[in-house]
Order: C-alpha cells, then structure tokens, then sequence
C-alpha cells in the first residue's frame, strides 16, 4: 500500500480527556480499571423496576450531557496547542435525538469553539466515525485542529430498549470473548480528544520539514502539503496513524458472522499506515461481551493477522457508552500506549473455541508501538482506528 | 499565526462531486403518508420506511433491480436527519414514563443506523456507514460527510440520504436521496 501513499499531514493526538464512572479526572479508570476492576452497580440514577437487568456504571448522581462535554473538552484541551478556538471545529457524536442542533449550538457557546457542523449519531461507531473524520480533515489540509467530543449517560429510554432487546448482562459483568458471557451492561461515558496537524505542532527531530508522515491519503485527491512555521509547539500523546470505516452489507442488527466486514476496517487503517500486523501490540476491542457480536470480531481479526496480539475490551470495566463508546476506548488506548501496561479483559471466566485470540486475562507490562481500537455497531458499520506510540 | 484554516492552509482542492442518481419524497400527488411501504420488522414509525422507499427509487434509478453488484463494494451510505426517528423516541419514552412494556422490536429500530443496514444488505452496499444529526442545511452537510470519505479514500459513490419526518406544524415526511461520487472515480 505504500505506492498508494500521499504525503500529507501527519495527525497528533495532543489532547485526551475521558468521564467515566471511575470519576472525571481519568486517574482511577487508569488505576482500577486497566487493573481489570468493574465498575458496574446497581442503578440509582431512575427506577429499574420490572427490568431484567439492573446494573450499569455510572457516575454519582444525575450528571447533566451538556455540562459534562463542556468539562471533558476542557479538560482535553490542556497543554494542547489550542490558543484561538472560534476557528476550530468541533465534532460532537450523542444518541440521535431531535434536540442534538441545541446541544451542539450549547457546548459550541459555552467552549467558544466552532459550531459543530453536525453530531455524529451512528450508534456504537459514531464517536470513531467523528474521528476518522477530524483525522481526514487534519491530513488532507482542511483544517489544522479539530475537538471531537462524544457523550452518553445512562438514562431510562435506553436501558429500557437493551433491556426489551435482552441485549444486557444478567449477572452484573461484562464478560468479553469468555466463556459464559451473557452480553453487555452500559456504561456513562464522555470523552474528548484533540487532534493537530504535526505541522503547526512544529515538531520533529529534523525540524519543521520531517513532521510530514506519509499517511496515506486517497490516490485521487492530490494533497500539496502546505508547510509553514508553528505558533507554539504541543507535545503529542500519540499519532494517529491510521484509520478506516467498513460496512458489512449483512443485516440491521447483527454483525457478519465470517467477519469480513470488520477487517476490512482494519486492514485499511493498518495500510493507511503502512504498519504490519506484527508491529501492533494492543488492540482494544468492541468486545461488547454478547455472543455472536465477539465472535465475528474475533474472526475479524484474526482474518486481519492480529489472532496473536494482546487483546482487551475495556467495556469489561467501563460499560458501554453506546455512541460515546468509540471516543472513551480511543482515551484508554492512548493511554495504554503510554503507561506501560495493558488493560485487563475483566470478568473472563474461561476460553470460548469461537474466541481464540489472546486475551489479557491479567496485569500485563507491555510499551507497544502500535495500538488498534475498534468497533463496530447496528447495521454491519465498523471503525479501525490505529495508534502509534509518541 | 491564527488557529482558524484560513484559504492559504486548505491543501486540498474541493473534490469534483458527480450526481449519478436523485430522488424524492414525495414526488408525486400519490406520494400519500400512507403510502410508504412497509418494511418486514420495522414498526409504528414512519422513519424506517421513508429513508428504505428514498433510497430504492435512487439506486434504481442508476443500478436497476437490486443487488449494486460490484460497484457496492466501495458505496457508502450516509444519513442526515435533524430530528431523526421521532416517532420511535417518543413511542419510547412514553412507555417508559407509563411503566409499561417497551415492545423489543424498538430496540435496534432506535437507532438510525439499522435502517441502512436494511439497505446495504439488499444491495450490497459495503462501503462506510455514516449517520448525522446537521447542525446546518441538512443536503449539504450531508454531501460534506460523502467528501470526506472520498478524500480519505474510503468509498467511490455514496448513498446521501436527508430524511425527516413531519412535525406536525404543516410539513410532510420529506426525504431526498443523491447517488454520488468524485469525478474519475465512477
């Protein structure tokens, strides 16, 4: 792939920020949850009466969406090289609702950044189709800087709907690609992350001229990368270096068995980068605990070259942040390439023959080069985001 | 220098869009509220099947009689709705505030992207598959998001689809499907 290759700019991630129901600062998920600790308990924020589940993770109280954007974008945006925001754009991901225009309009006003011109809504991939998206802008020159903000918290409407679709874990675990898994359990979450231009960053060992990565952009689109002189230097956390969406053309619900559509999605994020299966040393999985949703993943994967990389699906500790969920598994991954440890696949009671990947099943020290996140959502869309070490 | 992308900072030239195929609804007096066809699993609104009936006379129109054949494999499908499946949401949330059964065919029908996995499976459309709420006009928010997928290289055509259903001030259900794709790639 790489004679397809454009040179063009090389995206930074400079800026995360994830709330969960380990708490607002990231410092316990970090903690407790890669330490494979879940999160999950009895509901209280509204009455789970007559449900067949009762247990989700979530933040104390009655957090309100729009406040907890506001904070988690602002938490991401320090030590980035945000400065003037009116000309940043701002993608936001939430459950499509008819009120979406007005809380894009309200977290625009309250963070000064560029109205958003829409909020991705496409269930379980919307916050990584939001990315992709802020990735293409950034590397084909649209724009220098994007914030992608993504958020649910849990409320009665869609507890309700998992639990009428007996889509939700009865026994109060999320149990990824084990024997014995029941499916998922939701989770709040509510995260953002700031994307850069290697460019304006003006890093690079070389100088301004070495920041430009061949990241593959379309062969049909030419790129003439613009190379100018940085305001202010931010140091990245990771590079985006790859990313791809798929679709399966299979079913409204149900993911393809055969897992072809899935690793589409990630052989395309892998060649965007140019990066071989072995060169990756994490993937962080949909991994929504349910039967036949891991086992097409795991087939996707292992169609994809990656049945032997260290694999975890933090779903297991945080829940299922439905169209948040992409953008909190993209912090966690950021932060396992960064941490030294990889994170634990909670809840797993024992090998399923359809899951015949490498699970981390316990405390594992590991500074990958590379890390995957992928997921994949109702109506056969998946996303393959790769993530190369700072 | 200012953090805003001023014009000496867009590197990429505005792709050249083709329009292989359009549709409507309605486009004709018998284009009734009644008279979108049902679609087998899909109930109580009628979101599902006005985005299924706008996307079928679109594709064909350019493809014929389903499948796409091979030309499905990089076709993508976005959807943008403002208000998106209304009807379905409040069915919900009435439910909910009653305390009575939600009915489990909602689950997956809540979402606006199991509509276009009903479309992408009769036609083999396996490209990506992208849903938006547009803060701006909905068509040309729409076409933006196909842009960037051809920029990015992730699909050839896109199935662009604006669908929304009436408010109940006036309007009808009014839904517009565009079958596009860069010049060159077609």
């Amino acid at each position: 792939m790489a004679e397809r290759a454009r040179r063009a700019h090389r995206v930074a991630v400079t800026g995360v920020a994830a709330r969960t129901a380990f708490g607002r600062d990231g410092a316990a998920l970090l903690a407790d949850g890669f330490a494979g600790t879940p999160a999950f308990a009895p509901v209280t924020r509204f009455d789970t009466a007559g449900r067949r589940t009762t247990t989700a993770a979530t933040l104390p109280g009655d957090p309100v969406l729009a406040d907890e954007l506001v904070g988690a974008i602002e938490d991401a945006v320090v030590g980035t090289g945000v400065t003037t925001r009116a000309g940043v754009p701002l993608l936001l991901a939430a459950h499509a609702d008819a009120g979406n225009a007005a809380l894009a309009a309200e977290v625009a006003a309250r963070t000064g950044f560029a109205g958003p011109a829409r909020t991705y809504t496409g269930a379980c991939v919307a916050a990584t189709s939001a990315l992709a998206d802020a990735a293409t802008l950034i590397a084909t020159g649209r724009a220098e800087r994007v914030v992608v903000a993504a958020g649910y918290l849990v409320e009665p409407s869609t507890f309700a709907l998992f639990d009428a679709g007996r889509a939700l874990s009865r026994d109060g675990r999320v149990r990824p690609f084990s024997a014995g898994r029941q499916g998922m359990l939701l989770g709040d979450g509510v995260a953002a992350v700031v994307l850069e231009s290697a460019s304006p960053l003006g890093i690079g060992a070389g100088g301004i001229g070495t920041v430009l990565a061949s990241v593959a952009v379309d062969p049909g689109v030419p790129v003439d990368v613009a190379v100018r002189e940085s305001p202010r230097a931010a140091r990245p956390l990771a590079w985006l270096a790859g990313w791809a969406r798929s679709g399966d053309a299979y079913h409204v619900c149900k993911p393809k068995p055969d897992g072809t559509g899935l690793a589409r999605a990630i052989t395309g994020a892998l060649d965007r980068a140019d990066v071989a299966p072995p060169e990756v040393g994490y993937v962080n999985a949909n991994g929504t605990g349910t039967a036949f949703n891991d086992a097409a993943e795991v087939a996707a994967l292992r169609l994809a070259g990656l049945g032997a990389v260290p694999t975890s699906s933090t779903k297991s500790v945080h829940g299922h942040a439905l169209e948040a969920s992409g953008l909190v598994e993209f912090v966690v991954t950021v932060l396992a390439l960064g941490g030294g440890t990889l994170p634990v696949n909670s809840g797993y009671l024992g090998a399923d023959p359809d899951c015949a990947i490498d699970v981390i099943t316990g405390p594992r020290r590991a500074e990958p080069a590379y890390a995957l996140t992928v997921n994949a959502a109702f109506g056969g869309a998946n996303t393959a985001l790769l993530l190369g070490a700072a | 220098m200012s953090a805003t992308l001023s014009p000496g900072q867009v590197t990429s030239p505005v792709l050249d869009r083709v329009v292989l195929a359009e549709a409507h609804w309605p486009a004709s007096p018998a284009d009734t509220p009644g008279s979108l066809p049902a679609i087998a699993g899909f109930v109580l609104s009628a979101f599902n099947p006005l985005v299924v009936e706008v996307a079928e006379r679109c594709l064909r129109a350019h493809f014929g009689p389903p499948p796409a054949g091979r030309d499905g494999d990089r076709t993508a499908i976005v959807l943008a709705s403002v208000r998106g499946d209304v009807t379905t949401a409040d069915a919900v949330a009435a439910a909910v505030a009653a305390g009575t059964r939600v009915p489990p065919l909602l689950f997956f029908q809540s979402n606006p992207n199991a509509v276009l996995g009903h479309v992408a499976a009769r036609w083999g459309l396996a490209g990506p598959v992208v849903c938006a709420s547009p803060a701006t006009e909905p068509g040309t928010d729409a076409l933006a998001c196909a842009d960037l997928l051809f920029a990015a290289g992730e699909a050839d055509r896109a199935l662009v689809i604006v669908a929304d259903l009436a408010t109940g001030r006036g309007d009808n259900d009014q839904a517009v499907a565009r079958l596009v794709t860069a010049r060159g790639r077609a």
